[in-house]
């Protein structure tokens, strides 16, 4: 009898040890950023900074205009282009990582493609007060562009800061646009968009 | 029962005798195998030209090899050098977009290595690639630059990291990819292009 009150006990113990181990959030969840909800369209606030999305393309190539010369990028899905505005609040800071977070949960970096769009967001130094307009570019898989969220944070590496979540809502574009060409912008805007 | 009985005792004796020759026995075990898998090394799994390599974060397939003479970007090097060119093929079945395959494939070469890492370039833009995305099959040309004093190579051997995914890692418990030797080797013959696409 005792035996079996012992065999009891430890498979017990051995299921509530289980359920503890399975239930407790991983390094990667307890220190992930804090989520700050927002739409295209709107400025999104966080406590160091603030960003808002303007106007979102689709494309299926970008061609680059710099110096003179055209540079032609395709892509085996397609563009995602957002033109926005970020403001810094407390400090000097440089926004480093945008995430493209598919419905189905994979995220998708900003691309890296580029090295000469005027206006792009990992280029732009932002300055407390003074708002710039920024440039946003992802290569996504076409089904990747419903139900997606941008993510907009000063550094993927920061544990618990703040991370904007955008949701496109009724600004996602209807139409994929065959090319979309970037250029310098004369006065005003750094760049110009055109599509065709 | 003011002392314990002599039954009890050789009992004890016994159970201790029996746990420290198992220990031992253990140990022992443990000791030899490590030492007999380090004396016989598992060889490397070949694998054909063409065929997709699961090596866990990405699919890979490895096609054709040529020399020649003209970078992907078909730009003509101002003093002349020869490329060793790889086609490959690669599918991240990771859940974000990475760059880790760059340094997944190397040349596997008993003499120096021809050049420590190669350049990859996007196949149909002929230029630098970044990293792949999820989701998004990829062709990519991979591209030593092969050194001049060395003969051209009339086949060459591939070998193909692998990596793995661990839910919580032994420092923080962070979940991340991690390196775990090698998943295939490819053997390919190397053909010479003549140049016919310079510019």
């Amino acid at each position: 009898m005792s035996a079996l009150r012992a065999l009891l006990l430890s498979v017990s113990a051995i299921a509530a040890l289980y359920a503890m181990r399975s239930s407790t959030p991983g390094y990667g969840d307890i220190t992930a950023p804090i989520a700050v909800r927002g739409a295209v369209g709107e400025r999104v606030e966080s406590r160091d900074f603030a960003f808002g999305a303007a106007n979102v393309h689709l494309a299926r190539q970008v061609r680059v205009e710099s110096f003179g010369r055209i540079k032609e990028y395709s892509t085996s899905g397609i563009w995602l282009i957002i033109e926005g505005a970020a403001v810094a609040k407390t400090e000097t800071m440089t926004l480093t990582s945008a995430e493209w977070l598919a419905g189905n949960g994979l995220r998708y970096e900003l691309s890296q493609r580029f090295s000469t769009v005027p206006g792009y967001l990992p280029t732009e130094r932002l300055e407390p007060g003074l708002p710039r307009p920024v440039l946003l570019a992802f290569e996504l898989p076409e089904a990747a562009v419903d139900k997606g969220t941008l993510l907009v944070a000063r550094s993927l590496v920061m544990p618990l800061a703040e991370e904007l979540w955008i949701t496109l809502g009724d600004k996602q574009p209807t139409d994929i646009k065959p090319s979309v060409t970037i250029a310098r912008g004369s006065s005003g805007t750094p760049w110009t968009l055109a599509a065709r | 029962m003011p002392v314990v009985q002599r039954s009890k005792i050789r009992q004890r004796l016994l159970i201790m005798l029996v746990t420290g020759i198992g220990g031992m026995a253990a140990a022992a075990v443990s000791f030899a195998t490590a030492v007999y898998d380090a004396a016989n090394p598992v060889p490397a799994v070949t694998a054909a030209k063409g065929e997709a390599i699961d090596t866990g974060r990405w699919r890979v397939t490895i096609n054709d090899a040529t020399m020649a003479s003209v970078p992907p970007t078909g730009t003509k090097p101002f003093e002349p050098k020869r490329f060793l060119m790889v086609d490959i093929e690669l599918d991240n079945r990771s859940v974000t977009t990475s760059n880790a395959f760059m340094n997944l494939i190397a040349i596997k070469d008993e003499r120096v290595i021809a050049s420590p890492k190669p350049v990859y370039y996007l196949a149909r833009d002929k230029w630098i690639a970044s990293a792949i995305n999820p989701n998004m099959p990829e062709k990519l040309i991979a591209v030593w630059e092969w050194p001049a004093d060395r003969p051209e190579p009339e086949k060459v051997s591939l070998s193909i990291g692998k990596q793995i995914y661990k839910p919580r890692d032994n420092l923080y418990g962070a979940p991340n990819w991690f390196d775990d030797g090698e998943a295939a080797v490819v053997e390919l013959a190397v053909t010479q292009d003549t140049g016919s696409s310079e510019q």
